[in-house]
């Protein structure tokens, strides 16, 4: 424990690091081969990425090729009692120069079923619990449960992943099992857990001032599903106001960055294929900071349209295509960066890309992904590992690979 | 390739599944509906409040697929995507996973309040049948 303690508060050592990493692999196989009793389970993954990019950077040095992308869980659950149930995540994230694959706990919460049978159930968590928002919000970490290397970053931006990952707090749930399917609502308060990529984002630089949350975010999601499964839409959105306080060597001051970040989804699922789409808006508002900020105003944008089909059944073909604008209103960019006076040029106000790729599922517990991406435009890419947009090529590819084990 | 595909897509004749729980378990019969939501972990308890405990064999293995298709009317590859999205937000269990049909048997037998599936032909006295209500 001491050693996490120390980790972070010296997240860029990577010796911690690399300990850190090197004591949450060795526990794997101990934890695996140990014997629980029946109520507790022990689950866990660990993936391996390599990027390659034709230009810019996405987790590392990605121009010459990086393997700057991993992410180990173990995942802790005991249920006391039928309507009782405690369960924790420790994750270590390695992505570029994003996170340093220092260890936190993804979830730890305990889950009070207030009551439920064969029609309904509802029910009330409390602690560090994930985000209900679109399809793949509340596990983007467990590469099994995502269609792709990455998630598609029109919607899922890696940037800001902590700001919408999980909160502190309490969340409500309720689902009524009907004949023609489920329908789950959820509904929570909490805080949000903030990090320098966050400021970065929004505010465009790693100021002295600290960014911190101001008052409880607030998330909801209502899903249905058919009771074949075939078929799932939802609509999620999430609330939050972020506080700036600036350094007094900061050329900008304090200020308020609120937001509210939403997102409808479909999907259709058939035994050898799917398509699944997904749209996003996400208005923003600075406040007080001063004119270089505060007329930054906008609706940043994100869809996509997505198909897998099974080739065979561990074989699976997925293709995507994904626009995204940092604002809906200035979708090719033009008077973003005139307002920059051209030093950000269009192109890194949008990104449109295609992608297609494979998985291959050589046991159910072991998989590998390759996939090709072309994009236009570098909108979801990282200010931290791309730090001078007018350096941003605009037409760039990534090809990346993925294996994954999980038990 | 394209022999392995046609192989692949050729129907195999599977064996009818059967619903199975322990015998101390006070049920004879499910809806469709109630084995889903059991099956996909979403019902941790039976009637009576006594904890379920479901077992199911590897996502590959033939019976669980005819049983998960023809029995709930679902694809193994559904039912995993409901476990994983309640086991990595923590917010539910696995179902415990057994290597074959005689550890599938033996450990319904064995195990209070637990559930499960096998071929017709498997099913013994060990067991308590379960019939699936339209």
């Amino acid at each position: 424990m001491k050693r996490f303690v120390n980790c972070r508060f010296s997240p860029e050592s990577g010796r911690c690091r690399r300990m850190t990493v090197a004591v949450l692999v060795g526990l794997l196989p101990a934890f695996a081969a140990a014997s629980w009793p029946d109520d507790v389970q022990v689950h866990g993954f660990a993936t391996q990425g390599y990027v390659n990019t034709s230009d810019n950077k996405f987790f590392g040095d990605t121009e010459d090729g990086s393997f700057e992308f991993t992410e180990l869980g173990i995942n802790l659950s005991y249920r006391a009692t039928p309507s009782l149930l405690f369960s924790g995540q420790l994750l270590s994230r390695r992505a570029g120069e994003m996170y340093d694959g220092s260890p936190t706990v993804d979830f730890a919460l305990v889950d009070w079923g207030l009551a439920g049978d064969e029609h309904h159930s509802y029910g009330i968590m409390l602690g560090r619990l994930k985000n209900p928002l679109g399809l793949y919000n509340d596990t983007r970490d467990v590469a099994f449960t995502r269609p792709s290397i990455f998630l598609p970053q029109e919607i899922y931006f890696d940037t800001v992943r902590n700001l919408v990952l999980s909160a502190d707090g309490v969340q409500v749930y309720a689902n009524a099992f009907t004949d023609a399917g489920t329908w789950s609502f959820k509904a929570g308060a909490g805080r949000n857990t903030i990090d320098k990529n966050v400021e970065i984002n929004y505010l465009g630089f790693d100021f002295g001032g600290d960014i911190e949350p101001a008052g409880l975010a607030f998330v909801a999601r209502t899903e249905f599903e058919t009771n074949d499964s075939r078929w799932r839409a939802a609509l999620s959105a999430a609330h939050a106001k972020l506080e700036f306080d600036a350094a007094p060597t900061d050329p900008i001051g304090s200020g308020e960055v609120e937001f509210l970040y939403w997102i409808a989804s479909l999907q259709y699922s058939a035994e050898h294929w799917s398509i699944t789409a997904e749209y996003m808006e996400e208005p923003i508002e600075f406040r007080d900071f001063g004119p270089l900020i505060d007329n930054r105003d906008s609706t940043v944008q994100g869809y996509y349209l997505q198909g897998s089909y099974l080739l065979r059944s561990d074989l699976e073909l997925v293709a995507r295509y994904g626009e995204g604008f940092a604002s809906k209103h200035d979708r090719n960019g033009s008077q973003q960066s005139a307002a920059t006076f051209g030093v950000a040029p269009p192109h890194v106000f949008y990104q449109k890309d295609f992608m297609i790729g494979l998985r291959w599922d050589v046991t159910p517990n072991f998989m590998l992904r390759a996939e090709q991406q072309w994009n236009e435009g570098t909108w979801t890419l990282s200010r931290r590992e791309n730090p001078l947009p007018y350096l941003h090529e605009k037409d760039w590819t990534m090809f990346s690979l993925l294996a994954s084990y999980r038990f | 390739m394209l022999a392995v595909l046609l192989l692949l897509r050729v129907p195999v004749c599977l064996a009818d599944q059967v619903l199975i729980a322990n015998l101390g378990v006070q049920s004879d019969g499910l809806s469709v509906n109630n084995s889903r939501l059991i099956f996909s972990m979403q019902i941790a308890s039976w009637p009576t409040g006594e904890s379920v405990r479901v077992f199911v064999l590897p996502d590959d293995h033939p019976t669980h697929r005819s049983f998960t298709k023809d029995l709930l009317g679902l694809f193994p590859r559904q039912l995993r995507r409901v476990w994983d999205r309640q086991l990595y937000t923590g917010t539910g269990q696995a179902p415990e996973q057994v290597e074959s049909e005689e550890a599938m048997r033996h450990a319904v037998a064995n195990t209070p309040g637990a559930i499960g599936y096998l071929p017709r032909e498997m099913i013994d006295e060990t067991v308590r049948e379960l019939q699936i209500q339209p």
